[in-house]
């Protein structure tokens, strides 16, 4: 089986200039975890997760610092959150993307979600526009039906 | 492409240069392979810091099928004494920042009571500085710079003085210590200089040089530090800050405080217990934090691959490997005795002459080069030394100043500076120019390193 059988047709992406708090609540009302920003063109140029969304609002060094503990908001997160309805799509966006094109196996794309963390793989064609999107769920879907 | 062919080209010109050079001053093939190959080396780390693995790796292959060393003096040279301390210590360090040791300091550095500009200012140059000592520079300045941002942030004033501030005083304070900067380690190792010669002569010079530096940068920051006071007054001290921080130190925290504070005792007394135990020079030393971080896995088994697979550094650490089999290879071709030789006799073999020039080429030298690349080419040099009857502590301690406080004459001086800055401009999109660090750097760094100077020339103890 290959990923073309199984992928999402029809993508729904961000455009780069968009807004990135309109882009976050397109996010919440489709209860996704995350969009790709695809070029007028239909290039595929990022990713924007809820992932991307956390590391642009929170502090860059709340990973080291563990254990540390806020009982109330502080002043630097309330500030990034409101510079954030000023922000685009592409400041948001994670740039290298993991993609797999239409005729990689099925087994290949399972291999790079389990090895690379990923939840949704785009697929490209070859002159690398995006055509679909592979989710953890269609491989599943995929695998199941056919030995049921 | 055109700038990066350029840089390329200069490189392996400079190279094949030094070593023509190093022919016409009467070394023999080998020696000048080794020191074309060394400052290849050195050079790619400066034009391509991102590669410089790459060129230890294809430069150390190079050495080995010319002949110019052997795989017995590979594994010689490798140091794997300095590295297997690196790595015991960065577990320890894993440990520590798992179990939230240092956002306890960060909280505790919040939390000052009746703060003013000048008490915040205080606090934080003397935590980053004896932070710096007692665990290293890089894992420390993180942590202080996460406290000044956010103290800046709640008085609403600019960060990049007191960032500067933290990250200088962070410099200073690795000398102090032979934990607080991977060149103490190398340094102990290969001089056979204890904790406890640190503690006795590089600590407090380095405590002077920081009350020195501490008066400079307030005196240059008096500006920033009236602007805070005056936040301060407008806003009322930090007590909305002391509610909205929590970090109540949890007994896994205070049990792994007691193993670092252990470690360190231990460590503080390896000359003594080698002594007792009839065992060579340093053994405890590098002992120590590999026993610590063997009870770690075992006390935290489940996360112990984590402790070895991401938080020890295993890039830099097989730089530093390859970089020490370099600088080796000078040594096992006789090229460092040949050019102690020559400095011996450019200084007329003045031991004073001597010390000045390893201070101020190791602090210059420094300030442009990674401090271990530098400090890891004049060990050899300074161990040639060694077979001329030079005396040789003044030179260890020029080296180790030279080498911790010339990382502050510029912003890409040492790696603490590159880590805070590239947080400062992650954060707050400042992005600091050459010069608004280097003026107030190298003020901080010739002072110090005069300082320095001053006390290894003059004072019968340093000799």
């Amino acid at each position: 089986m290959i990923v073309s059988q199984v992928m999402t047709k029809e993508v729904v992406g961000l455009l780069p200039e968009e807004n990135a708090l309109q882009a976050l609540d397109k996010l919440l009302e489709m209860g996704i975890s995350g969009l790709p920003v695809i070029s007028p063109e239909g290039k595929l140029l990022g990713m924007f997760t809820e992932k991307e969304v956390i590391a642009k609002i929170f502090p860059s060094y709340l990973e080291s610092v563990g254990g540390f503990q806020y009982d109330q908001d502080a002043k630097g997160l309330k500030q990034k959150i409101a510079n954030f309805s000023g922000l685009a799509v592409k400041d948001v966006m994670r740039k290298d993307v993991i993609c797999v094109e239409e005729s990689t196996a099925l087994y290949e794309a399972a291999h790079l979600m389990l090895t690379q963390k990923a939840r949704r793989l785009p697929v490209l064609n070859k002159e690398k526009k995006i055509i679909g999107i592979i989710s953890r769920g269609d491989v599943v879907k995929a695998i199941f039906s056919q030995y049921k | 492409m055109k700038n990066i062919s350029f840089k390329l080209f200069f490189l392996f010109a400079l190279a094949i240069f030094l070593g023509f050079l190093s022919y016409a001053s009467g070394m023999s093939q080998h020696q000048c392979l080794s020191v074309a190959i060394f400052s290849a080396s050195i050079l790619g780390t400066l034009f391509f810091w991102d590669f410089r693995l790459s060129f230890a790796f294809i430069g150390t292959s190079v050495l080995l099928m010319t002949k110019t060393i052997d795989l017995e003096h590979v594994i010689e040279f490798a140091s794997l004494e300095v590295i297997l301390f690196l790595v015991g210590m960065m577990v320890i360090i894993g440990l520590l920042k798992q179990e939230g040791f240092f956002a306890w300091i960060v909280s505790l550095i919040l939390r000052i009571k009746k703060l003013t500009a000048w008490k915040f200012f205080l606090v934080i140059t003397l935590f980053s500085a004896l932070l710096s000592c007692a665990v290293d520079e890089v894992t420390s300045i993180v942590f202080m710079v996460a406290a000044v941002l956010e103290i800046c942030d709640y008085f609403e004033v600019n960060p990049l003085p007191f960032i500067i501030s933290t990250v200088i005083a962070t410099n200073i304070g690795s000398a102090g210590t032979v934990l607080g900067n991977p060149i103490g380690i190398l340094l102990a190792s290969k001089s056979g200089l204890t904790f406890e010669d640190f503690i006795v002569k590089a600590f407090p010079l380095m405590i002077l040089c920081l009350a020195v530096t501490i008066f400079i940068l307030a005196f240059w920051y008096r500006k920033a530090l009236r602007q805070l006071d005056e936040k301060i007054k407008e806003l009322g001290a930090n007590e909305m800050l002391i509610h909205l921080i929590s970090v109540p130190p949890e007994k896994n925290l205070k049990i792994s405080l007691a193993i670092f504070a252990s470690a360190l005792v231990f460590i503080s007394l390896h000359h003594r217990a080698e002594l007792a135990w009839d065992l060579p020079a340093n053994t405890v030393l590098l002992v120590v934090p590999m026993v610590v971080a063997g009870f770690i896995m075992i006390w935290k088994h489940t996360k112990a691959r984590d402790y070895i697979e991401k938080d020890v550094e295993w890039w830099t650490l097989l730089f530093f490997l390859l970089l020490f089999v370099q600088a080796g290879t000078l040594k096992y071709t006789g090229a460092t005795v040949f050019i102690a030789k020559k400095l011996i006799a450019a200084t007329s073999n003045n031991p004073v002459f001597l010390t000045s020039v390893i201070l101020w080429i190791g602090a210059i030298g420094s300030s442009i080069l990674d401090n271990v690349v530098l400090v890891a080419a004049f060990i050899p040099v300074v161990q040639g030394f060694g077979a001329l009857n030079v005396h040789l502590q003044p030179l260890w301690w020029a080296l180790l100043f030279g080498g911790c406080f010339g990382g502050n004459i510029t912003l890409v001086g040492s790696t603490a500076n590159i880590v805070a800055l590239g947080i400062l401009e992650k954060e707050k999109k400042i992005k600091v120019t050459f010069l608004t660090w280097f003026w107030v750097g190298l003020t901080v760094g010739l002072i110090t390193t005069f300082i320095v100077w001053l006390a290894l020339v003059l004072l019968p103890f340093y000799a």
